[in-house]
């Protein structure tokens, strides 16, 4: 039977799709054999698994998350896995909690979602959207970084390392130390080195 | 041994383990992400936080950020005039030292012009001494004399006792980013001195600049141009007057300026006017 295939995708299957062959009175049962799924597959790659065009993203926690391909594709990181035929089942995403994923997603979702026909509304809609978004603590701030660094979304990297970069504008570094928890690492030697190749910069 | 188990808890305690992201966390090249938006003054304080800040503060493409467009001409511009190894001075230099070197103010032309960049906009400024300029009867002892000043840039000003033509003029050609340059005459109205260590003006020599405006002229090599006057006022400080401003659309070729000053009515002298130079800064 279909063994590659679980309730969820059958919910979504849309039987016009496939193409019609003749069943013989004496076949046992009506199924598909894993050639004819994979010959299937080579003439419409995606039909089969993903009609309506979803992608199924698993965090590292093991939830996994369906969302519309356009969405998904704001990552660049996923958008290649996809050409590259690597998202035949689903795409794991072993840096990034289920937590951290779930805003990846809504914050895409609202991204692709916003129309461009009524520009001024609209922008004002995503900058509201987007300054609401940021205001999270600071562990999910971070976590939010990475996960954009890593599924490589542009925007929203912009968006989160313009935030922090408002947190540290105009702080002096103990300041920052002490408001992040930043160990200071360097040696005393290190430390006047740092000074003085940055001089330059304060005369 | 109650001590030594008090004190092992007392020593979990100090120190918990924390399974949240903190911005030490973040690797080098996420950290220059964040540095990205930040001026360069800021890169440059935050460089001594830890070490993956201090690589990020030194990343090239936190730096290349900051620079103009066309930074390989402008630098090659100022550093013109030394040999042909300081074309390969600029590969050898990573980003963050090529700032450096062209934010700090770099003199060319044989001194009479200086040129550095912007803090704000990273776009460079040029100022043209009055040595750098064409000054009517400069030379003119009745009527001009330089003096030593710690008060200019160059270290001399020009200083004006009197005359009936009054006519500055200059030129100057320089690879200009894309942007809005505003040019400024730096002049102070009175002599400048020090008295006991002490800063003074000497305003007795001053006249003849509340009869008529003094009329600024401006003129790009692309047809731009720019015409004004004002009356020159507050005496005892330097103001900087705004001649005209000029917009830079293409960085590739050299942008060529002409700007010049004039109160030609000889109906009347004028005089007690310290000329230092000229500006151009990005607006």
């Amino acid at each position: 039977m279909l063994k590659n295939l679980n309730s969820k995708h059958i919910q979504r299957f849309s039987y016009k799709y496939l193409p019609q062959f003749p069943i013989s009175p004496n076949s046992p049962k009506l199924g598909f054999s894993r050639s004819q799924i994979a010959n299937y597959r080579s003439n419409f790659p995606t039909t089969i698994m993903s009609s309506s065009k979803t992608i199924v993203l698993r965090s590292s926690d093991g939830e996994t998350f369906e969302v519309d391909e356009a969405v998904a594709v704001e990552s660049q990181t996923i958008k290649h896995m996809i050409e590259d035929g690597c998202a035949d089942t689903s795409i794991p995403l072993p840096n990034v909690t289920s937590k951290i994923l779930s805003k990846v997603i809504e914050y895409c979702k609202k991204h692709v979602e916003t129309p461009n026909a009524d520009e001024k509304v609209a922008e004002e809609d995503l900058k509201s959207f987007d300054a609401d978004f940021v205001k999270v603590d600071q562990s999910t701030l971070f976590d939010l970084i990475l996960a954009a660094n890593y599924l490589n979304i542009k925007s929203l990297l912009d968006l989160t390392c313009q935030t922090v970069a408002d947190m540290i504008k105009g702080k002096t570094p103990e300041e920052i130390r002490k408001t992040f928890n930043i160990k200071n690492d360097f040696t005393p030697e290190e430390e006047e080195e740092v000074r003085r190749e940055n001089a330059w910069a304060f005369e | 041994m109650g001590s030594g188990f008090s004190s092992f808890l007392a020593i979990s305690s100090t120190s918990p383990v924390s399974q949240e992201t903190g911005l030490g966390d973040l690797p080098e090249s996420v950290v220059g992400s964040v540095l990205v938006h930040l001026n360069p003054q800021d890169i440059c304080r935050v460089a001594s936080i830890n070490r993956a800040f201090r690589g990020a503060s030194s990343a090239d493409f936190v730096w290349e950020s900051k620079l103009p467009e066309n930074y390989c001409s402008v630098f090659k511009w100022i550093f013109k005039n030394n040999d042909d190894k300081n074309d390969n001075v600029l590969v050898d230099l990573c980003k963050k030292d090529v700032y450096a070197r062209l934010s700090r103010a770099n003199s060319i032309d044989g001194d009479t012009k200086k040129v550095w960049l912007h803090k704000g906009t990273g776009k460079p400024c040029v100022s043209i001494s009055f040595s750098g300029l064409s000054i009517t009867g400069i030379d003119d002892r009745r009527y001009w004399s330089r003096i030593s000043t710690e008060e200019s840039r160059f270290g001399y000003v020009a200083y004006l006792q009197q005359t009936w033509w009054f006519e500055v003029d200059g030129e100057v050609e320089f690879p200009f980013p894309v942007g809005t340059y505003s040019l400024y005459f730096r002049l102070q109205l009175g002599r400048p001195g020090k008295q006991f260590g002490r800063r003074v003006c000497n305003r007795e020599h001053i006249h003849g600049w509340d009869i008529k405006p003094v009329r600024f002229q401006l003129a790009t090599s692309d047809g731009q141009q720019a015409i004004s006057q004002c009356y020159l006022t507050k005496p005892g400080a330097w103001n900087l007057y705004h001649a005209g401003s000029f917009v830079v659309e293409d960085s590739k070729s050299p942008m060529k300026v002409k700007f010049s000053m004039t109160q030609i009515d000889c109906t009347h002298t004028k005089g007690g006017l310290c000329v230092d130079s000229v500006l151009i800064c990005p607006k």
